[in-house]
């Protein structure tokens, strides 16, 4: 083109200040219940951090026979006690972390294990491919709650031993995600360029494959945080996993469960924490989901 | 077509190998042992030694392995070490509370948050739309056993209106449906809005209005049946889950399932019942994946024409 | 049901044009804002007369399209302004119900992907007679529909005897066939064709087109023939109408585009862009820059951005509109032009 108009020129501009990131940030922002969603996680975090600062640790596990039951609302529990007396706002409050560092740190090696094998798998095809395929979609047969129990009961019921049980369980999920986001990339005429230019394969699925098929993997791995929140707390409430006196919200649960005929608040407030932990990365996850995929929304 | 469904099931069967080798595998890791169970702890070393010999728990595990799946094509899962009962009779045992919790939550799951979905994506961001999206979220947010102790707690205790627990009749599975459909129905409630947004904008759809269709049948004839087939996975795959995912929700409503049997047996390390419960239920959810592919055939003629060619 | 429809082909006279499209306005309401889609368009289209539609991706035809037989996006589509006469009846004023029912029978569309244009789920046959279904108003029975599905398969070139095949069996021009087939079910006394032949190989597209033009023919269907490719509009089109970011630039007949020196700069550009055989022809001068931005419109003529003769007062105020026997052109040279007369 010999000539450069005022429209090219506006283009360009507009493209310069708008990169992909800030273009799926413009979108995510205009999401109300995403934000919404984000500052709950936010503050969640904090909390997590901020843990010893709010309440001493010891509060949530000394036990005090005299401090049983206290209502909630009452000076000084907020939340209430439970039946060894601890303060539930202290044991939620510590609990946190526990949670989670099992959520997060099953979804992230989960990811990067799935990820490394579902970009193989998606991006070289062929006999690699099916072997990996055919596994995943064997182990995905059997329930994941009952995979993770066993091998919970195999290693042990400790926290690192529940995160390697969900972690091992999880890896085909995510080979399946990654794989297909690959797949959906790999297909394109780009990549085919890429080849075509005798590109490296792995410089391709560095700098091409992974940028392109990252978007889905965040979101469902965002979703996923919350989904393995809840199955930690399963297996907690089950007694396979964190062993009382360490605050875990599953396992208050499972020790509640006995007094919730007469003290309701004991499960209540602890099935709140794990609901509105999940529930704040949902609403970023959907939110995120539009924001990258745009095409759904009118 | 029937060439098709032969070759799939013969396909289950190393599916079946892999899944008991990686059961069996794990399990033998766990520290158990049959004669230790079986003759309790204050037997001698000699009678533990010659117990396990007996039962042949003595060999390596691959010999082991190789018994037990001759054992389990022939419908034989081996004996508990607990109780010395077939696991299979103890399976069986277990199986018809699963199965009606199972049934029933799909039932309740798939007509209202199918109809849901519909309505949804039909009348997208109008209130229902906001209103569905938002319920079905907070649902699936919360874990199934916690809604089940909400919902001991109000309707059983503060209202009265229901059993709390136990399986006595079909009243006393109110509660766990509803729980164990939570879950269940928010992600058919989202699967079928997502699938039916994607089908609503197809260019068929546009061409079936510009016939001059009514809405109803331009939703139900054309929409619908295109955006049946990931509803379907998610309904085959839900079911699977749901036989032998729903062991925390049997532990609140005191349901004797199999979910429960497995994780009785996992307290009391008696690994042939998890293991062959295990197996058992994974078989269950190949076989309803089995069925969700022949399912396909019927409901897009694409997908039948590939499977004629095998 | 029966007894409710009215046959909306019956009353006409003869003299009232088929569709009279006046002052039409559309916009679009989007996450992104406002877009003005239609700015102000008016165009007639007398019995068995074929209209061409012309401009690029984006330039509001097939939204025109979507008002006149009134399928606009539900929620985010709205006609502001403007009457859509059929028959010197006004679409706007209809209900959905009546709508419902002058879709298919008397306007109809065939869109431009054939490949995903029909139900992939359903049998051809069932998809053709569906539309006969719909306006069955005189309650022939089963056997009538079947037989007149067979007629229009043989009439649109396919053999009956593949009604009971599925989309995925047929090719594309195959498809286009059978879109065709689904559209002129009724007889329908306009048809809007969305760039039919677009996604079809050349060879295809000739075919296609020629299939129409003898079922217009036939029939006496008017007809709306959306396209960009001015060799298509030139082979089968009584009047053009040249669109840009939403307006009518330039309207007239075949004759006054395709033979007359008077054009719209855009016209031009179009024409120059476009490979000449008869000609010596270096390169292919293209038109520079972009469409501009539909919710960001620039102000004054809105291709003075792109025009070669832009001038002062072409960057504010509407541009002068130049009408000579119904030839119309959207532009300000024209106005000097009489000026200096």
């Amino acid at each position: 083109m010999d000539k450069i108009t005022i429209a090219d020129v506006d283009l360009k501009k507009k493209l310069r200040k708008k990169g992909r990131g800030g273009e799926i940030w413009r979108r995510f922002k205009k999401n109300k219940t995403a934000i919404v969603g984000m500052f709950i996680f936010i503050f969640i975090v904090l909390v997590m951090i901020m843990a010893d600062f709010i309440v001493s640790y010891n509060v949530a596990v000394t036990q005090k026979i005299s401090n049983r039951f206290i209502q909630p609302g009452s000076a000084g529990h907020i939340f209430g006690t439970d039946n060894f007396g601890r303060d539930i706002m202290a044991r939620i409050v510590h609990g946190s972390r526990n949670s989670l560092l099992v959520g997060i740190g099953a979804v992230t090696i989960g990811i990067i294990l799935g990820g490394i094998l579902g970009s193989i798998s998606g991006f070289y095809g062929g006999g690699i491919d099916s072997l990996i395929v055919r596994t995943t979609d064997t182990v995905m047969c059997i329930p994941l709650m009952l995979l993770v129990l066993s091998i919970v009961a195999a290693l042990g019921t400790s926290l690192v031993n529940v995160l390697i049980a969900m972690m091992i369980a999880n890896v085909p999920h995510y080979i399946r995600i990654v794989r297909a986001a690959v797949l959906s990339v790999v297909g394109q005429d780009y990549i085919e360029a890429a080849r075509a230019c005798g590109t490296p394969s792995f410089w391709i699925i560095l700098k091409h494959v992974i940028p392109n098929a990252i978007g889905p993997i965040i979101v469902q791995a965002t979703m996923a945080v919350g989904t393995m929140i809840i199955h930690a707390a399963g297996i907690s409430f089950l007694g396979m996993g964190i062993q009382p006196p360490t605050p875990e919200w599953g396992a208050m649960l499972n020790e509640a469960k006995n007094y919730m005929i007469d003290y309701p608040y004991t499960v209540i407030f602890p099935g709140l924490s794990i609901g509105l932990t999940a529930l704040s990365l949902n609403l970023m996850g959907d939110g995120l989901r539009d924001a990258l995929d745009p095409k759904l929304k009118d | 077509m029937a060439r098709y469904i032969i070759k799939r099931v013969l396909m289950l069967i190393p599916m079946l190998l892999v899944i008991i080798f990686i059961v069996s595998f794990i399990m033998n890791l766990t520290p158990s042992d049959p004669g230790t169970l079986l003759l309790g702890e204050r037997a001698t070393p000699e009678a533990v030694a010659e117990m396990n010999a007996r039962l042949g728990y003595s060999d390596p595990f691959f010999v082991r392995y190789v018994k037990y799946v001759i054992g389990a094509f022939q419908g034989n899962l081996g004996n508990s070490w607990k109780s010395g009962d077939p696991v299979i009779r103890e399976i069986l045992r277990r199986f018809p509370a699963t199965l009606t919790l199972a049934v029933g939550a799909i039932v309740i799951g798939l007509t209202v948050g199918m109809t849901l979905g519909i309505l949804s994506a039909v009348k997208q961001y109008s209130a229902l739309d906001i209103a569905g999206t938002a319920f079905s979220m907070t649902l699936a947010s919360f874990p199934g056993f916690w809604i089940g102790m909400m919902l001991i707690i109000l309707f059983a205790l503060k209202l009265g209106w229901l059993p709390s627990f136990g399986v006595g009749t079909l009243r006393h599975y109110i509660l766990p449906w509803l729980t164990t459909s939570c879950a269940f129905g928010a992600s058919m409630l989202r699967m079928t809005r997502t699938s039916m947004l994607e089908s609503i904008r197809m260019d068929y759809i546009r061409t079936a209005r510009a016939k001059g269709q009514t809405e109803r049948i331009v939703i139900l004839r054309h929409a619908l049946r295109n955006a049946l087939l990931p509803v379907v996975t998610i309904l085959g795959m839900s079911f699977g889950g749901l036989l032998g995912g729903t062991v925390t929700i049997e532990t609140v409503f005191s349901i004797p399932g199999v979910g429960s049997l497995i994780i009785e047996a996992i307290r009391m390390k008696d690994i042939p019942v998890v293991v062959g419960a295990t197996v058992t239920l994974a078989t269950c959810f190949t076989l309803l994946m089995l069925l969700v592919d022949i399912l396909y055939a019927f409901i897009d003629p694409r997908i039948k024409a590939r499977y004629l060619r095998y | 049901m029966s007894d409710e429809m009215v046959d909306y082909k019956k009353n006409f006279s003869e003299s009232t044009p088929v569709l009279d499209v006046r002052n039409l306005e559309v916009i679009y309401r989007t996450s992104e804002g406002v877009v003005q889609a239609v700015n102000d368009i008016s165009f007639t289209i007398a019995e068995g007369e074929t209209m061409g539609l012309v401009g690029e991706t984006g330039a509001g035809k097939t939204t025109t399209a979507f008002s006149v037989i009134g399928l606009l996006p539900e929620r985010t589509g709205r006609i502001e302004r403007g009457e859509i006469l059929y028959k010197g009846e006004d679409l706007l004023k209809k209900s959905e119900d009546e709508m419902r029912m002058i879709r298919g029978t008397c306007i109809s569309m065939i869109f431009q992907d054939p490949m995903t244009a029909l139900n992939p789920i359903l049998t051809v046959g069932d998809q053709i007679l569906e539309s006969l279904e719909i306006h069955n108003i005189e309650g022939k029975s089963r056997e009538a529909l079947d037989a007149r599905v067979d007629e229009l398969l043989s009439t649109v070139g396919i053999s009956p005897g593949r009604k009971i095949e599925y989309p995925h069996q047929f090719s594309g021009g195959m498809k286009q066939r059978i879109v065709i087939a689904i559209a002129l079910a009724c007889e329908p006394l306009l048809l809007i064709a969305d760039e039919p032949t677009t996604a079809l190989d050349v060879t295809i597209q000739a075919q296609v087109l020629v299939l129409m033009e003898q079922l217009k023919t036939k029939l006496g269907t008017s007809m709306i023939m959306i396209s960009h490719d001015l060799g298509v509009v030139a082979k089968t089109c009584d009047k053009v109408a040249i669109m840009y970011a939403g307006e009518i630039v330039e309207y007239g007949t075949a004759e006054d585009i395709f033979e007359r020196a008077a054009h719209h700069p855009y016209t031009d550009g179009l024409f120059r862009a476009i490979p000449k055989l008869d000609e010596d022809t270096v390169r292919l001068q293209p038109i520079n820059g972009l469409m501009p931005d539909p919710s960001n419109l620039p102000q004054g003529c809105k291709f003075h951005p792109r025009c070669p003769q832009c001038m002062d007062e072409c960057r504010e105020g509407k541009p002068y509109l130049y009408d000579q026997d119904g030839h119309r052109i959207l532009c300000n040279i024209f106005s000097e032009k009489e000026v200096n007369k």
